[in-house]
């Protein structure tokens, strides 16, 4: 009887780790809860900050500079003294509270530079919605501060995401072909050196051309972590992937031949 | 020979190999036809394996003479050769499929995406709401058709024809580079089977608006909205029916909306 | 506005109304506790049906082995009645503390009939231990009469109880379209909520659902008492038993598709967004896991009557045909499991041009599998046919020409299943869909009238010779086995597909789902969660198996009358 017990058990479980098995052998897909930021008008300050939080960490890109070397100042942690960014920034602009400087910083984020550092910075508003730069704000002001970004300060989401669509992309920097222009403007010295001047986070690219062809050089722009330049592994997944969507095709061509002819 | 023939191990052995070879070699070479994926390929195989055992087992008298090869390489003394490279072989096979199946390779693995998603109840068209449940073609009702087909056919050729080409079968110029692959609208598993209002939706909001389970790779597919007018749109919808022939699913009419 | 605020404020109520479960995370155990209370309540709502099927067969056709046989059933509800009893309280325990919010919205539409649910399942329980324990003391007469209306009382408390617990989990699923997450919970009306899209058509779907549940899990119980018995008598009554637990399985399976279709529409109609995300969305690789469980059902089910004919003087006359009905079926199963979009590495798909074969893409689409599962349905319903005939030679003047006509009604049926599958592929597809309706029509219609025939031409047939109940190999109980838990594994997989199409909601549309666990799992996670779910309730089914062995002897009494069919 023993035997046919175990006999009966096994054939049980046969079955069941069969089909388990089937189920997870097939390519796994999780429906996720969608990510759209619907910041609608009861939105609580929680939900921007942890939405904040997570756009800081990911599509914003922002820790490529702040928080890693002496390229941009510290956000998260103490700057000089001051504290982190939520106890500082309304005593950065007089006239400017903490919130309309953040979002003016992300923004036109040219219009104040910190002392001591380059004018690297992208416009975030290329590249975030205002609902997401709304939450960037608020997970910057609770590091340190209070967070008063309510609902009111975000625009409904239809005109935001027609906003962001029919935006006419005119490249970076005013839609200029001329390369060492891209090349500013884009924010590229912040860890490329070229021609000598810039940071040392990327390899240098005065004479990328007599290492790498054009084809390459394109990738490495558009897909930056598809292949790491030997002994720069350790940043890899730090050059932002938003190049492709920010730089015109001309720019991008532009960009590309005068690197490759750079031998 | 005969009495091999004629025993059900070797013939269960013939179907499964007949199987194998009709699966793998024979399909692909029907007209029209491609390699079947290892995937199905195993699928298959499984399915037959299965009905095979089931053909063998559900007679006594069958299922008895089935085992005899079988048991008599497990203990008969003169097969010792056999048992022990059977033993080896299967030995070996699993090391082999183990080993497959952890090799590291360079092909991206397969991937499941969904072709047709589902899409939302409504989407944003340049700042208008529109709901997609329940919406046709309002292109249908209203004006000429022969001048909405124009339209249409313009938009085609202007803006879709690199990728989904000349002949709507997702064989443009550029198709090649592009994976997934443009969808090829005279296949009955496109827009034959689909509403207008989700054509729409794909062309509106193209690949950036797919949802997740569009994933892995998203489809290069512009999103036209920014490029084409609500018309324009639906009139290259109308365009794509009327020339491949196929008609669009349409809405089953429910009670509610009958009253 | 005030009453905006008001919501406002119950919303962000709501959203902080949630806790965690220990280890497992409160998602799985609420999972668990549904799941398996489910699997248990199905148990005990399918058995009643045909126990009292068969207690009106032993009355009304003086069989005396249907009335032990049902009385057996009922006493396996007996155990399994409390084990639904303690599963519920621990579903409702865990939603109401781990879900507080929703529970609190639930029970402000539905708490009048959560009521009513008490009582009924309170008078349900009462009633149940009457049919039990006066079964041998209303046994002759009209005293019999009142106890088999006992039970039909049983069933109808069985349904009404599950007719509301229905519509509680419909109304999660498609709640009536005029409620937002503005509407306020005392506002709606009981009915409306009830009177939900899906409501009845999973009342049928369940319904039927459960007869074939109950019918596996009895079949598999008996196949457990089979190989565990020790005389002869004993293995004929449990290889008898295991053979009508497998029949009422099986028969009821076949109407089985048509309710969920029905289901299936109503949803679409609901939502197209819903029904899309359930057959074309991120769920749909889990039809080609249910094709696969579907098949494994018809062969293992045409299996054990194949093997079940070896103990059938007479049956060797049929046997031969047996394996073209297996090569139909192979075929079948074959097209009904193929993908549409077939899972391919970039090679391949650069081969096939797309994620869709070029060939065999075309056996992807509905028309083909409709085509199939039709096909597989009149050839499992010939193999019963072949089993019932196995042993007896009809002597009416008409049988030849009756043979004929069953024959010309199969080949006319499987013919309107091919004209319109293959129609299929030319037509659009509001059409398309109407046809299945044809060929589901030319199938019943061929069951019926086939059946209708059969009976007729078996009056006064001459045996060959009574079915040897008891001759059956072992592993043709093990087949019994394999299907109950494949039929337990394909509800836990339905349950999935259903509730998860709801996806990040707790009310589609209406309150969101805001714990960490609100995205819908992959299929992989779920299997393991469904596996987990069957593993408990086998085992507590077994446990409550032996106990039933534990606690009386068998019910058997030798029976020298010859066995007559089931299905009469």
């Amino acid at each position: 009887m023993w035997a046919t017990n175990l006999r009966i058990i096994g054939v049980v479980l046969g079955t069941l780790a069969l089909y388990t098995l089937i189920a997870n052998k097939i390519p796994q897909v999780q429906s996720e809860v969608p990510r759209a930021l619907s910041l609608g008008a009861n939105v609580t300050p929680e939900q921007l900050v942890s939405a904040g939080d997570q756009l800081y960490h990911g599509a914003g890109g922002c820790t490529a500079c702040h928080g890693l070397g002496t390229r941009a100042p510290n956000l998260l942690t103490d700057e000089k003294g001051q504290g982190p960014v939520g106890a500082r920034c309304g005593k950065r602009e007089a006239g400017k509270d903490c919130k309309a400087y953040l979002y003016e910083s992300l923004t036109s984020p040219r219009a104040y530079v910190v002392a001591g550092y380059e004018p690297i910075m992208p416009e975030m508003g290329r590249i975030l919605s205002p609902q997401q730069l709304w939450a960037l704000v608020a997970f910057l002001e609770s590091n340190g501060g209070t967070v008063d970004v309510s609902a009111s300060d975000i625009p409904s989401s239809t005109t935001s995401t027609t906003s962001t669509s029919s935006t006419p992309s005119a490249g970076i920097a005013g839609g200029s072909t001329d390369p060492m222009t891209i090349i500013r403007g884009a924010g590229c010295t912040g860890c490329h050196k070229i021609n000598g001047e810039g940071g040392a986070i990327g390899p240098d690219l005065t004479h990328v051309g007599s290492r790498l062809s054009a084809n390459l050089i394109r990738e490495s722009i558009l897909t930056p972590d598809a292949k790491i330049a030997k002994g720069f592994e350790k940043f890899k997944g730090i050059m932002p992937k938003m190049f492709g969507n920010q730089l015109t095709a001309a720019q991008l061509e532009a960009l590309v031949q005068f690197l490759a002819s750079h031998k | 020979m005969r009495t091999y023939l004629r025993h059900p191990f070797w013939q269960a052995a013939g179907l499964l190999v007949l199987a194998y070879l009709v699966i793998a070699f024979v399909i692909p070479l029907l007209p029209g036809s491609a390699m079947v994926p290892s995937s199905v390929v195993l699928q298959y195989m499984a399915t037959v394996l299965v009905g095979i055992l089931i053909w063998v087992s559900d007679e006594e008298a069958r299922w008895t003479q089935f085992k005899e090869p079988l048991h008599e390489v497990l203990v008969q003394p003169r097969l010792k050769m056999v048992r022990n490279g059977l033993l080896a072989a299967v030995t070996l096979v699993v090391g082999c499929l183990t080993y497959s199946q952890v090799r590291a390779s360079v092909a991206a693995p397969p991937n499941l995406r969904s072709i047709h998603p589902a899409p939302p109840p409504q989407i944003t068209f340049r700042g208008k709401t529109i709901t997609l449940v329940g919406l046709d073609n309002p292109l249908r009702r209203s004006g000429d058709m022969a001048a909405h087909l124009a339209v249409g056919r313009r938009v085609y050729y202007q803006n879709c024809v690199p990728c989904h080409g000349d002949h709507l079968d997702g064989q443009g110029h550029f198709a090649a580079g592009l994976n997934p692959l443009p969808a090829n609208f005279q296949d009955n598993g496109t827009i034959a089977q689909l509403t207008e209002s989700f054509v729409f939706w794909r062309v509106a909001k193209g690949g950036p608006g797919l949802p997740r389970e569009g994933t892995p790779w998203n489809s290069a597919m512009p999103a036209w909205e920014d490029f084409l007018t609500e018309d324009e749109i639906w009139s290259v919808v109308l365009f794509l029916y009327d020339q491949t022939g196929w008609k669009p699913r349409t809405w089953e009419v429910s009670a509610e909306a009958a009253k | 506005m005030a009453d905006g605020m008001l919501l406002l404020q119950a919303a962000a109520d709501t959203a902080n109304a949630y806790r965690d479960f220990p280890w497992i995370g409160s998602r799985a155990a609420v999972w668990i506790a549904a799941e398996v209370h489910l699997m248990f309540a199905a148990f005990v709502l399918g058995v009643p049906i045909f126990a009292v099927v068969a207690e009106a067969i032993g009355i009304f056709g003086k069989d005396q082995r249907y009335d032990r046989l049902s009385k057996e059933f009922t006493r396996l509800l007996l155990i399994a009645y409390s084990a639904t009893a303690i599963w519920g309280a621990v579903f409702v325990f865990l939603l109401s503390t781990l879900y507080s919010g929703l529970w609190a919205y639930l029970t402000r539409i539905f708490g009048p009939s959560m009521w009513v649910y008490v009582s009924i399942f309170f008078l349900e329980s009462f009633t149940l231990y009457l049919y039990y324990y006066g079964w041998d003391r209303w046994k002759y007469g009209r005293a019999k009469i009142v106890h088999w209306c006992l039970g039909i009382l049983l069933n109808i408390w069985g349904t009404i109880v599950m007719f509301i617990a229905d519509s509680w989990l419909t109304y999660m699923m498609t709640p009536p379209r005029d409620i937002t997450p503005q509407t306020s919970p005392a506002s709606i009306k009981i009915w409306h909520a009830i009177l939900n899209h899906t409501w009845m058509p999973i009342n049928i779907h369940r319904l039927i659902g459960n007869v074939v549940f109950g019918g596996a899990i009895v079949g598999a119980y008996a196949s457990y008492r089979f190989l565990a018995s020790r005389s002869d008598e004993e293995r004929a009554h449990y290889d008898w038993m295991g053979y009508v637990g497998n029949f009422i399985a099986m028969s009821a399976l076949i109407v089985l598709p048509f309710a969920g279709y029905w289901l299936g529409r109503e949803i679409y109609q609901y939502d197209q967004s819903l029904g899309i995300t359930m057959m074309g969305g991120f769920m749909s690789w889990l039809w080609v896991i249910q094709a696969f469980l579907i098949a494994v059902l018809f062969l293992a089910g045409n299996y054990y009557l194949w093997v079940g004919m070896g103990r059938i003087p007479g049956a060797e006359r049929y046997q031969p045909y047996t394996k073209w009905l297996l090569v139909v079926l192979v075929l079948g199963a074959l097209v009904w499991g193929t993908p549409h979009t077939m899972i391919a590495d970039s090679r391949e798909l650069a081969a096939m041009g797309g994620s869709h074969h070029p060939l065999l893409g075309a056996l992807g689409v509905m028309s083909a599998k409709n085509t199939a599962v039709n096909l597989m349905i009149l050839a499992t319903f010939l193999s019963f046919l072949l089993y019932r005939r196995a042993n007896i030679r009809p002597t009416v003047p008409w049988a030849k020409a009756g043979t004929r006509i069953q024959a010309a009604m199969f080949v006319i049926a499987a013919g309107v299943v091919l004209f319109f599958g293959i129609r299929g592929y030319f037509v659009e597809a509001i059409v398309r869909i109407g046809y299945s309706v044809y060929q589901v029509g030319a199938v019943l219609a061929c069951i019926v009238f086939v059946t209708l025939i059969d009976v007729l031409m078996a009056r006064g047939a001459q045996s060959l010779g009574a079915i040897q109940w008891g001759k059956m190999p072992p592993r043709s109980q093990y087949a019994l086995f394999i299907l109950a838990v494949t039929f337990t594994w394909l509800m836990g997989l339905m349950g999935f597909a259903r509730s998860g199409i709801r996806q990040h909601w707790h009310v589609y549309g209406v309150i969101q789902d805001m714990t960490p666990y609100a995205a819908t799992p992959a299929l992989g996670y779920a299997a393991i969660m469904i596996s987990t779910c069957v593993l408990i309730f086998l085992s507590l089914v077994g446990f409550i198996f032996w106990l039933g062995g534990l606690a009386e002897k068998s019910t058997f009494v030798p029976s020298t009358v010859e066995a007559p069919h089931v299905g009469h």
